[in-house]
């Protein structure tokens, strides 16, 4: 008995594990995911590391000396100056003649941009910053404020307010996130990189669950089509064939976690996820691998009733969108705890691993409720093995069309 | 010794077998013939308790078939086709494994039937590289690897060519000497002729007509001679002893009256006509096939 559903599931693991489709896939899916999720955040602290030389057409000239003041405070990470401000009124022309000379050097890459101030009335400006590319959001965010400043100064000066209170005007407050965890202790880990972090697992779950899930069936439609199935059912049990596919398809889930949490480690190693975003994995884990089991049981029942490729795919894709349902749901859960679809999702074992690896790293789930969301897994995965045996026995000699619910509700009843 | 008694096999509404018994002796070739959807892979599933009969028993060697009986069964199925990313060796060893051989023993076996059906050269080839011929061979070896009592072959020969069907032939002959129990089902009645002593004709799940093969043919009604002879056949019709007769270019097919001895026959016939042939005619199995199925689906 236990010897059958060895060779099976080893057969199931080996034959699977050896072809190009999963190599790949165990690679490209987690490079896919972590490029996606971290690729952005990269990008955005990344600093500018050169010089950059603007020129600053004042028409009225009250301005160029501030900001040439108050830009010297941008530095780059060598300590030298970001910027060099260069006076354009300088130029021996007209408005629009020194307009024309400098767009050229912003052509000729002489400077990056020029910004020019033209006073309307009073203390109404109007500015312009003109250079070879949009997304200047930094050099042009810093001449907003120190104009802004310039402008809040002198108006508050004219009413006689001291430039001090505009310095305490000026000092901002920054709200720093923390999540309290079960022990009281506050967590240093930003927020974004938990909700990425869930965002992951669940991502990663779902290409395994259709990955494997897809393989699993259209080897079943491969050996129902070839009648192999026949010789494989005078062999053993449909019981030692069932629990041979699952132990095999589980042994392939097994070894892509593990390589996944390789990557996952290597990456801690390299700082590019902190070590404290692994503080909920063995729960996680737990879940990823429940989820996982209990898709793949779904998967050996329905799988046994398609008989083609088209079929098994609508029916892959379908259960992949019930995974999937939890992210649509996940900023409100996130928000508020208490909304009623999450509190729905965590007891429902098609969604409680999406949600529950979601809700984890962003609230604080009692140990009771993770206890209990588990006992249901378990014992949702025994029923559907149980239910999924019974459909599996008569799916796999079943021929011809796809048998109705009705029928398949009498194979299961017999 | 493999017998089965009173098969019933229900579906739903529909009877798939209705009733039906028979026994194979080991050291013979049974045939279970029939139309397509007569009810023979029903049967044969139900003989590999693959599927659960509604009545009846079936008995291999003195015990009711159970899971037991795997390790003993070799089975090959009609439609054909293997895992075809795989490799050759890997697939007979993993069937050989299921039927609870070792690994090296299955390994051992393999090769050497590798090499007796002169594919050996295949051996570590995908299965998708071969052709189909050779890709049958694979399966076929796939059947018999674990050295099997009981085997059931569903159209062994298709799609091969004469060269492998007779390599095949030879090979279920050489089961036979070996003491083996074979059935084997069929549309080739000409191979079925030559290779099964017993046969089960079925019909729409009912047996039509079963026994000693040699036995059936004379139920027919196997008074027929061919008379080749110089001259006119309308004297045929003048003789009370002939049923019917079919004419042909050089000879006829004529059909005696049961009571009429062939060579009394000739006796009286020679002094009429100049005679160049004379044969006594059994009748094809593939005739009385046509005829009884014609007959029990009227």
């Amino acid at each position: 008995m236990m010897k059958k559903i060895i060779t099976i599931s080893m057969w199931e693991y080996l034959e699977k594990v050896k072809t190009k489709a999963f190599i790949i896939s165990l690679i490209i899916t987690p490079l896919l995911i972590i490029t996606v999720t971290l690729l952005p955040s990269l990008l955005l602290r990344e600093e500018r590391p050169q010089v950059e030389v603007i020129g600053i057409l004042d028409t009225s000239g009250i301005y160029f000396d501030y900001l040439e003041q108050e830009f010297q405070k941008y530095k780059l990470p060598n300590g030298r100056n970001n910027y060099v401000l260069v006076n354009l009124n300088q130029i021996d022309s007209t408005y629009e003649g020194i307009k024309k000379i400098a767009d050229k050097d912003v052509l000729k890459n002489l400077i990056s941009g020029y910004l020019i101030i033209e006073v309307i009335e009073k203390e109404f400006l109007f500015a312009e910053y003109r250079s070879n590319l949009f997304g200047n959001f930094k050099v042009v965010g810093r001449f907003e404020e120190a104009l802004n400043y310039f402008k809040t100064k002198n108006v508050l000066e004219k009413a006689g307010v001291p430039s001090r209170v505009l310095d305490e005007i000026q000092e901002r407050t920054i709200i720093q996130q923390r999540k309290i965890s079960g022990g009281g202790k506050a967590s240093d880990l930003d927020f974004l990189t938990t909700f990425f972090l869930s965002v992951v697992f669940i991502l990663l779950l779902m290409m395994m669950v259709v990955y494997s899930g897809q393989m699993l069936v259209r080897s079943m439609i491969e050996e129902k089509s070839s009648r192999l199935i026949e010789m494989l059912v005078s062999s053993s049990t449909p019981d030692e064939l069932l629990t041979g596919k699952l132990l095999g398809l589980s042994l392939l889930g097994i070894t892509q976690i593990l390589i996944w949490i390789l990557i996952g480690m290597s990456l801690v190693a390299t700082s590019l996820l902190p070590i404290t975003a692994f503080k909920n994995i063995i729960p996680m884990l737990l879940y990823f691998i429940l989820g996982f089991l209990f898709y793949a049981s779904l998967f050996v029942g329905i799988g046994s009733t398609v008989n083609t490729e088209q079929e098994a795919q609508h029916i892959t894709t379908y259960l992949s969108l019930i995974l999937m349902l939890p992210v649509v749901v996940a900023m409100p859960a996130i928000q508020n705890p208490d909304f009623i679809v999450t509190k729905i999702f965590s007891y429902i074992p098609l969604t409680i691993p999406t949600v529950m690896l979601l809700r984890l790293n962003v609230q604080n789930v009692s140990n009771l409720e993770i206890f209990f969301t588990m006992i249901i897994m378990v014992f949702s995965i025994i029923v559907v093995t149980k239910v999924s045996a019974k459909i599996f026995r008569i799916g796999i000699l079943s021929y011809g069309n796809k048998p109705s619910l009705k029928e398949i509700y009498k194979w299961i009843k017999e | 010794m493999l017998i089965v008694n009173n098969l019933v096999k229900r579906f739903n509404s529909t009877l798939a077998v209705d009733n039906i018994s028979f026994t194979v002796n080991p050291g013979e070739i049974f045939g279970l013939l029939g139309p397509n959807g007569a009810g023979k892979t029903t049967t044969i599933r139900t003989i590999l308790n693959i599927l659960k009969p509604t009545s009846g028993e079936i008995i291999f060697n003195g015990k009711p078939i159970t899971y037991e009986y795997y390790n003993v069964i070799g089975y090959l199925p009609e439609e054909r086709g293997l895992y075809k990313r795989s490799k050759v060796i890997d697939v007979l060893v993993y069937f050989a494994a299921l039927k609870n051989l070792s690994n090296r023993n299955a390994t051992n076996f393999a090769d050497s039937w590798l090499k007796r059906l002169n594919i050996f050269e295949y051996r570590d080839k995908k299965i998708e590289q071969l052709s189909k011929g050779n890709q049958q061979k694979i399966q076929l070896i796939a059947a018999i690897i674990h050295n099997p009592s009981l085997l059931i072959f569903d159209e062994p020969f298709t799609g091969f060519d004469p060269i492998n069907q007779q390599e095949v032939k030879d090979l279920i002959l050489s089961f036979v000497s070996e003491g083996k129990t074979i059935i084997l089902s069929t549309h080739q009645m000409e191979l079925a002729e030559k290779l099964c002593e017993d046969i089960l004709l079925i019909n729409n799940g009912k047996a039509i007509s079963s026994g000693k093969l040699s036995n059936i043919k004379k139920n027919f009604g196997g008074n027929n001679i061919r008379l080749g002879f110089a001259g006119d056949n309308t004297f045929l019709s003048q003789f009370s002893e002939i049923i019917k007769y079919d004419s042909y270019n050089n000879y006829s097919d004529i059909q005696l009256r049961d009571d009429i001895i062939p060579s009394e026959f000739l006796k009286k016939i020679i002094e009429k006509i100049e005679v160049n042939h004379f044969s006594i005619v059994e009748p094809s199995l593939n005739k009385i096939f046509i005829e009884l199925i014609k007959k029990s689906s009227d």
